[in-house]
């Protein structure tokens, strides 16, 4: 089939939409009278849950490092005070992206738009590697220098450093290898396995499809470089 | 601009370039009340970047941008820029009647073809059939000129050998 000819079968195409399609110009009419929301006002309300909830946890978390400063155990103190930077980081880089997505704008070009989008979404990994490193610490904040100072029968202590180990390993090697060259993996693709984890998998993809545009715009304009 | 002179301005350039929007979304979404969806969703982005519309450019070179980005990143509805005080009607665009093309076969077999493209590739070709030059076509995707003609002219490849296959 020649191209004139797949030109002329889209021209007719055409032609009978513009015949039969209809604008309906007073339901039309009511976009206009839409404004743009502010950035808050603009999240779904499930998110908005989801983000007092952390701050609510911080607070909390925040008031028992305060009140038990000089009473607490060190082991309570130092864990919740790692669990509560690494959750006010996370928080902040979510909210941050959030933002920045609201902010993008869509009459910008196409591939600068999406890329834009598809980076910012993919950078959400950081607040799930951020999430995992957090996990060993669930398993020192009760522990208190009595626990500790070998009174106590050796099978626990082995019990408590497997336990501990057992969160520790997984949880840096999550923060390591968490990130976007590994999305093909089953293992990455089991955690993100899920509807909720649909936009950030079909951004991974749209990043990859980019890549082959940013590739062939760099070969056509410098032939001789590789 | 005053505001019901600036409504009017842009229900106007809506009723013009209508045929834009529609294909746009039928393209990127086979279930009608997805493409609904959709069709709410380009208006509503293209109203609220209107008042910034820089003239400098084309007014079809403006929509296709936005309706294409919003129809691309359709499936990540994180945000709504705009505040609804009330539900938006669901028919803005419709067909009146469904019209009987010469060549429905060929025809359906082309939109199937589209549809299974990747979301850029499937732009490309969208802004291609409907006529724009391929300088105008890497304005809207921000692209080399060179780019763009090798990414049509591989498409189109595939496109001709599929429907070969159905000409008699």
């Amino acid at each position: 089939m020649q191209d004139a000819e797949i030109i002329s079968l889209w021209k007719s195409y055409d032609n009978k939409l513009n015949q039969y399609l209809q604008l309906s110009r007073k339901n039309t009419e009511e976009i206009t009278g839409l404004k743009v929301q502010s950035f808050i006002s603009s999240m779904k309300p499930v998110k908005i849950f989801t983000i007092l909830a952390g701050l609510i946890w911080v607070g909390f978390v925040d008031l028992l490092i305060i009140g038990l400063w000089h009473t607490g155990s060190p082991f309570f103190l130092v864990s919740a005070i790692i669990q509560v930077l690494l959750t006010k980081a996370a928080i902040t880089i979510y909210l941050y992206q959030l933002y920045l997505i609201y902010q993008v704008d869509s009459a910008m070009p196409i591939v600068k738009t999406q890329e834009k989008l598809a980076r910012l979404k993919t950078s959400t990994l950081w607040v799930a590697r951020l999430l995992f490193l957090q996990l060993p610490l669930w398993t020192t904040f009760y522990l208190n220098s009595g626990m500790l100072s070998g009174g106590g029968p050796w099978g626990w202590y082995l019990l408590q450093a497997v336990v501990t180990l057992l969160f520790l390993i997984p949880a840096i090697w999550l923060f390591v290898n968490i990130r976007f060259e590994n999305r093909h993996k089953k293992w990455f693709r089991l955690i993100f396995e899920g509807k909720e984890w649909s936009p950030l998998m079909k951004s991974m993809e749209m990043l990859e499809q980019l890549n082959e545009y940013r590739e062939q715009n760099t070969s056509q304009n410098h032939p001789d470089e590789k | 601009m005053h505001s019901s002179q600036q409504s009017t301005a842009f229900l106007n350039i809506i009723e013009e370039n209508k045929g834009i929007i529609y294909k746009i979304a039928n393209s990127y979404c086979l279930d009608s009340e997805d493409r609904n969806d959709l069709i709410q969703e380009i208006m509503i982005q293209l109203w609220l970047a209107f008042g910034k519309y820089d003239s400098r450019f084309r007014i079809s070179t403006w929509m296709y941008r936005i309706a294409l980005n919003v129809a691309i990143s359709f499936y990540r509805k994180e945000h709504r820029r705009y505040q609804l005080n009330q539900p938006l009607s669901d028919n803005l665009l419709y067909l009146r009647e469904s019209p009987a093309p010469d060549d429905e076969e060929l025809l359906n077999s082309m939109h199937r073809f589209i549809r299974e493209l990747k979301e850029i590739d499937r732009a490309i070709i969208l802004l291609y059939l409907d006529g724009n030059p391929q300088q105008d076509i890497a304005e809207v995707l921000g692209i080399s000129v060179s780019n763009v003609s090798t990414r049509v002219g591989r498409i189109k490849q595939q496109l001709r050998q599929k429907l070969s296959t159905l000409k008699p």
